[in-house]
């Protein structure tokens, strides 16, 4: 039997809507488990100096109880952030990142697959509400490589990677987007949709789309000078 | 700016590398190239915002050059990460990084590869 009389387009399909789904979610979901554990076992407990008071330094000031009086001071010392430095960036990230999360977990279409699978599924939002987050996830996707292209400071450190990671992420959105408006032929763009997503899920813990996870240990766990909260370990 | 030595000693280079790998390799390898901690380096913004002097810029092009090389540098290239691990580089640490990567200390790591070899800038120039 000739290989292009297996690799039909119906094949591919079940393939990708089947078993695909699942292997493609079990390689994120151990991949990430195992490389956060791998990045926590690359810190330990900071040990502190019993010999010796430091302290005073480097510590922050306790923490005062929450009052509505502070609040112009907190707003003030935003100033010196990259919210204030870069606004614009920073709320087109957060608009990014937000819907990179909500769209597909929460779409009505998704859900109901999963629950045909599983017998059982989270809540979805209107399709409208997806449809509208989609198309600002995809523009902020679109502000992000334009950023790429023309700002001279993050073309001085662009690589090909940087873009492959972009279109990996943003692929999943607009094929799925196409194929939801039926614009070009359906079958094939729902094909490409569902290898897409599959292909960002294995991507997760093995790209730099692992920061992800980093965030959290590198921001919260490790002990610096931009630690929020109380980290208390260290590389 | 650096004073001559015969040769580099790959395995050295080597050897301080493995030492700090982990931490490196991850910096190096999830570093999102955002460009968001261009403003908190104060040589950035004293040089008319030329990216030369962004954090990330700095720390890609001098451990990270030398990691991507696997330690196999010569002298030329050390030369060149001296130039962002010195010239364009105080060691404030007040980098910020959205994630927290830890900028400082990869040029620091740089800096000892460097000196470690005999590159090192030479301060009565």
């Amino acid at each position: 039997m000739e290989i292009s009389n297996i690799l039909t387009a119906d094949f591919i399909y079940n393939l990708a809507r089947g078993p695909l789904v699942w292997i493609s979610l079990l390689i994120c979901i151990i991949g990430s488990v195992a490389r956060t554990l791998q990045l926590i076992s690359y810190t330990r407990v900071k040990e502190i100096d019993t010999k010796a008071d430091f302290s005073s330094i480097g510590k922050k000031p306790p923490a005062k109880k929450f009052s509505v009086k502070d609040i112009p001071g907190h707003i003030a010392a935003l100033k010196n952030t990259i919210l204030a430095i870069s606004p614009v960036t920073i709320l087109v990230s957060l608009c990014f990142h937000l819907c990179l999360i909500i769209v597909p977990v929460f779409l009505l279409a998704h859900n109901m697959l999963i629950d045909d699978a599983i017998g059982f599924s989270l809540f979805s939002f209107s399709e409208t509400f997806s449809d509208v987050f989609t198309i600002v996830f995809l523009i902020c996707g679109l502000f992000f490589l334009f950023r790429r292209i023309f700002l001279a400071r993050v073309r001085a450190i662009t690589t090909l990677y940087d873009y492959v990671v972009l279109l990996i992420t943003v692929a999943p959105f607009l094929t799925g987007f196409l194929a939801y408006y039926q614009i070009f032929d359906y079958k094939t763009v729902i094909i490409l949709h569902m290898l897409a997503g599959e292909l960002m899920l294995i991507a997760i813990p093995f790209t730099k789309i692992f920061h992800m996870f980093f965030f959290f240990v590198g921001r919260f766990m490790l002990v610096n000078q931009h630690t929020i909260g109380n980290g208390s370990r260290t590389w | 700016m650096t004073e001559q030595k015969a040769a580099v000693d790959v395995e050295e280079v080597k050897r301080m590398l493995d030492k700090h790998k982990a931490k490196m390799k991850l910096s190096l390898s999830l570093c999102a190239h955002c460009s968001l901690c261009a403003e908190s380096c104060f040589l950035f913004n004293s040089h008319d915002n030329d990216p030369k002097y962004m954090p990330s810029y700095k720390f890609i092009n001098s451990i990270g050059k030398i990691y991507k090389k696997k330690g196999k540098v010569d002298q030329a290239m050390l030369e060149e990460v001296a130039v962002n691990a010195w010239k364009r580089c105080v060691l404030c640490t007040r980098c910020y990084c959205p994630f927290g990567i830890d900028i400082p200390s990869m040029i620091a790591l740089a800096r000892s590869i460097c000196r470690s070899q005999g590159v090192y800038p030479q301060y009565d120039e």
